[in-house]
């Protein structure tokens, strides 16, 4: 064998080791996807994604705790003063108009998680408490004192008809 | 070596061969939406009463294709992520027939001859000699004839009940195995993927091996 | 900047050493068939077995009341869930095909000759392990058939002297197979995986002292033996690749041809199904059972044919090295087994009828004669070959073998300096 078979013949090789590793590197990771994959939510989770609240029976003033994709959501039928003393003011540490939180002004719909540790905040007049940190929110769901970052979360929801929300998809 | 490799795949062949004793009309299921959807309708209108298919959610017919305002007759007012459950309560139907009627969810899949066995025995009616109703398949059935089988008499009625059963035994077998046309269609990719991969080993193989000459 | 990295362990690790000599540069004879794959696709199987059931014991639920549904949650809700599953009852089938090539190679070629015996040991042992495992994997899914064939086989602890009856309890922690037999079930099947992993480096050890065998049952001069790298690495991928398209075939196109259709019912500790069969890999070993009228002596016929291979070393006493190569009338004894297993495995497989009964009870005897008749046979043989006149180079080999295990490692060095 001379010299330039030599190299010819490495050449040829190392090229069609290359392709041999890159189709065989592209089947490994593509057997990665479904062992990955069955780690994400499995579709009955995926199902409850969406959730039905009927509103009628909720009479104003008052609050209603519903799951929505297994954390709670605070629907609260606000009367005329709650909405008044609201769109007042802009919240404290993390201003936001009233009106940007609701879709009408009688409905307050928000995620019932502290958006500082994830407690489940408590109705205590006017607005909730966090009973872990500390946390204040008005009844716009705004964060008003302690160590909460961020406002209560509004989450995607629609009204179906007068008396009928769904969450999850806007 | 090789003769007991062949020997191995004669016996494989002759054990499935095996599997089905009883005397069974052979069906091929249908898998496109249409059969399954008069499938569908057929077992609500005909099983659903007294069998459930607990592992079938309403929203799955939804995904499968069948017209949603369809499925909302059959759901009432229980939510989409339901399991269809029957429509009799289980004491109700073991005081009615003895015992309770089977899960319909995997019966495709559940007895030797799989959705053979599901058509023949839904055609599998006659009325014995003493007026009595029996079934060739499964002489201790308790379930009465629904296709009305033994009462036909003529080929054009016979046909018809033939068709009705497979419609009833295609979703059956969906209803069985969901993922089944999935599962070819990712299986030939797989395959496909894997003829280039080994055809590409057995080059280097040779390349490799061919140095040591 | 990776060549410091080496280097910094190498200094506190023998890496490098370790690969070149066990791994890449290990020194394989240059003759094997692809009869010589299976370990390797064994060893691969088993990492596949541990990888899908893993991700699947992330949603299976070990609870009787659960069980049955969480298989059908993992079939229809869980992402890939099918995939994950098939992939794994399909793997078990799998994994004991390998197996079996893997011990009718041996068994073939005579590898679990001197020096392999304790090499051929660890196999045995690895088989019991497996066969333990599949075993309680096959009650996990909690159908009528893994009910009733975990009944079945925790009541042949009955055989068990003086303590038959409390042994079986105490395997079921329940008076029949309940909630505690599932949940442990489950637990063992978890452990046993990486107690196989285990053995499975035990039996690589011993490999890797003795070296492998090879289709001539003569061990080769050291010239003869080529490194593993990349001789046998592509080999090996290569009948991977083969391998995997035939599993695919099955994982993709008929899994549930490996699924007993009774096991699509869920348990019911009332009502026996009326034709109750293992599944494939243990019809032959049942076979057996069903055959020894006698309920204690089928147990101990049944324990022992599955134990019968590690007596072969002692069995077969020829001084013809190697296994069938050169010896016709074992090699016919051979087929003639792989036969009788054939048999076996049917007679397993159908009801029992008396004719039946009566095949398997010959085929019982021919299964146990056909070790028991291999130090006789051999030693016939032997002698007839020998009259008949052996090839020169084996006379020597075979002078040279009979002189011990110890001259006989000695060989390599030898011959390599009767080349020089």
């Amino acid at each position: 064998m001379n010299k330039s078979d030599e190299l010819d013949d490495t050449g040829r090789r190392n090229f069609l080791v290359k392709v041999t590793s890159v189709v065989g590197g592209v089947g490994v990771a593509a057997t990665c996807v479904p062992f990955v994959a069955s780690m994400n939510p499995s579709s009955d989770v995926l199902a409850k994604a969406e959730t039905e609240v009927d509103l009628s029976d909720i009479t104003p003033g008052a609050m209603r705790t519903v799951a929505w994709q297994g954390k709670p959501v605070f629907i609260l039928r606000r009367t005329p003063d709650q909405i008044k003393s609201s769109s007042a003011s802009n919240g404290g540490s993390d201003p936001e108009p009233d009106n940007k939180r609701v879709q009408h002004p009688e409905w307050l719909v928000v995620v019932g998680v502290c958006t500082h540790m994830g407690c489940v905040p408590n109705k205590e007049e006017p607005g909730w408490t966090c009973h872990c940190h500390g946390s204040q929110y008005d009844d716009s769901g705004r964060v008003i004192r302690g160590p909460a970052p961020k406002n209560l979360e509004v989450p995607p929801y629609r009204f179906v008809t007068e008396n009928k929300i769904i969450i999850g998809k806007a | 070596m090789k003769k007991f490799m062949t020997l191995l795949a004669c016996c494989c062949f002759a054990s499935s061969a095996l599997a089905s004793e009883a005397k069974l009309e052979a069906v091929k299921v249908g898998v496109d939406l249409q059969t399954v959807a008069r499938g569908v309708d057929a077992v609500m209108n005909s099983c659903h009463s007294c069998h459930s298919l607990k592992y079938i959610k309403y929203h799955d017919l939804v995904n499968l294709g069948i017209d949603k305002s369809v499925v909302d007759t059959w759901r009432g007012d229980q939510p989409m992520d339901s399991a269809m459950l029957a429509q009799m309560s289980e004491s109700d139907a073991v005081q009615a027939y003895g015992k309770a009627p089977p899960d319909l969810s995997l019966m495709a899949k559940a007895r030797d001859g799989g959705a053979s066995y599901v058509y023949s025995y839904l055609l599998g009616y006659y009325i014995t000699p003493e007026g009595m109703s029996g079934n060739h398949i499964y002489p201790a059935t308790k379930m009465p004839d629904i296709l009305g089988i033994s009462g036909i008499t003529d080929e054009a009625g016979r046909a018809e009940a033939q068709g009705k059963a497979r419609d009833i035994v295609s979703f059956l077998a969906w209803a069985a195995d969901p993922d089944e046309q999935t599962r070819h269609k990712l299986g030939y990719y797989v395959l496909g993927y894997l003829f280039v991969l080994t055809f590409l080993l057995y080059l280097v193989k040779n390349q490799v091996w061919s140095k040591l000459k | 900047m990776p060549n410091r990295i080496i280097k910094w362990i190498d200094q506190r690790f023998p890496l490098t050493s370790f690969v070149k000599h066990e791994l890449t540069g290990y020194p394989t004879p240059r003759n094997l068939s692809y009869w010589w794959n299976f370990g390797f696709l064994a060893g691969f199987v088993l990492m596949l077995q541990v990888a899908t059931g893993i991700f699947l014991a992330m949603h299976y639920k070990a609870d009787v009341a659960l069980s049955f549904d969480s298989i059908q949650h993992i079939m229809r809700d869980v992402n890939y869930g099918w995939l994950l599953r098939y992939m794994h009852s399909t793997g078990a089938s799998a994994f004991f095909f390998v197996i079996f090539v893997h011990m009718a190679r041996t068994l073939y070629y005579g590898s679990y000759r001197a020096p392999r015996e304790l090499l051929w040991w660890t196999g045995q042992g690895l088989l019991l392990l497996l066969m333990a495992t599949a075993f309680m994997g096959y009650l996990l899914p909690w159908g009528q058939m893994s009910f009733w064939g975990a009944t079945v086989i925790t009541n042949l602890f009955q055989a068990t002297p003086f303590y038959g009856e409390q042994v079986v309890i105490w395997l079921r922690g329940d008076y029949t197979v309940g909630d505690a037999t599932l949940s442990r079930f489950f637990a063992l099947h978890y452990l046993f995986p990486f107690i196989i992993i285990g053995a499975v480096i035990v039996h690589l050890v011993a490999l890797h002292s003795v070296k492998s065998s090879n289709p001539s049952g003569i061990d080769l001069a050291a010239k003869d033996n080529i490194p593993f790298h990349p001789y046998f690495t592509i080999k090996d991928l290569y009948g991977l690749g083969l391998f995997l398209m035939v599993y695919c075939v099955f994982v993709f196109f008929m899994p549930n041809s490996l699924i007993e259709p009774a096991n699509n019912i869920p348990a019911n500790p009332m009502q026996t199904p009326n034709h109750i069969v293992p599944e494939w890999y243990f019809l032959p070993f049942y076979a057996i059972l069903r055959s020894v009228p006698n309920m204690v002596g089928g147990v101990v016929a049944m324990g022992l044919s599955v134990m019968m291979f590690a007596f072969m070393p002692f069995l077969d006493r020829s001084r013809i090295p190697g296994g069938a190569h050169y010896r016709p009338i074992y090699r016919l004894q051979f087929y003639l087994f792989m036969l009788d297993m054939l048999v076996l495995g049917y007679v397993g497989y159908v009801p029992p009828t008396s004719q039946t009964m009566l095949i398997g009870q010959i085929a019982t005897l021919c299964y146990f004669a056909s070790f028991f008749l291999v130090p006789f046979i051999s030693k016939v043989e032997e002698r007839w070959l020998i009259k008949r006149g052996l090839p020169p180079q084996l006379m020597a080999l075979m002078e040279s073998e009979s002189a011990g295990i110890a001259k006989r490692k000695l060989k390599p060095q030898r011959r390599k300096g009767d080349m020089a």
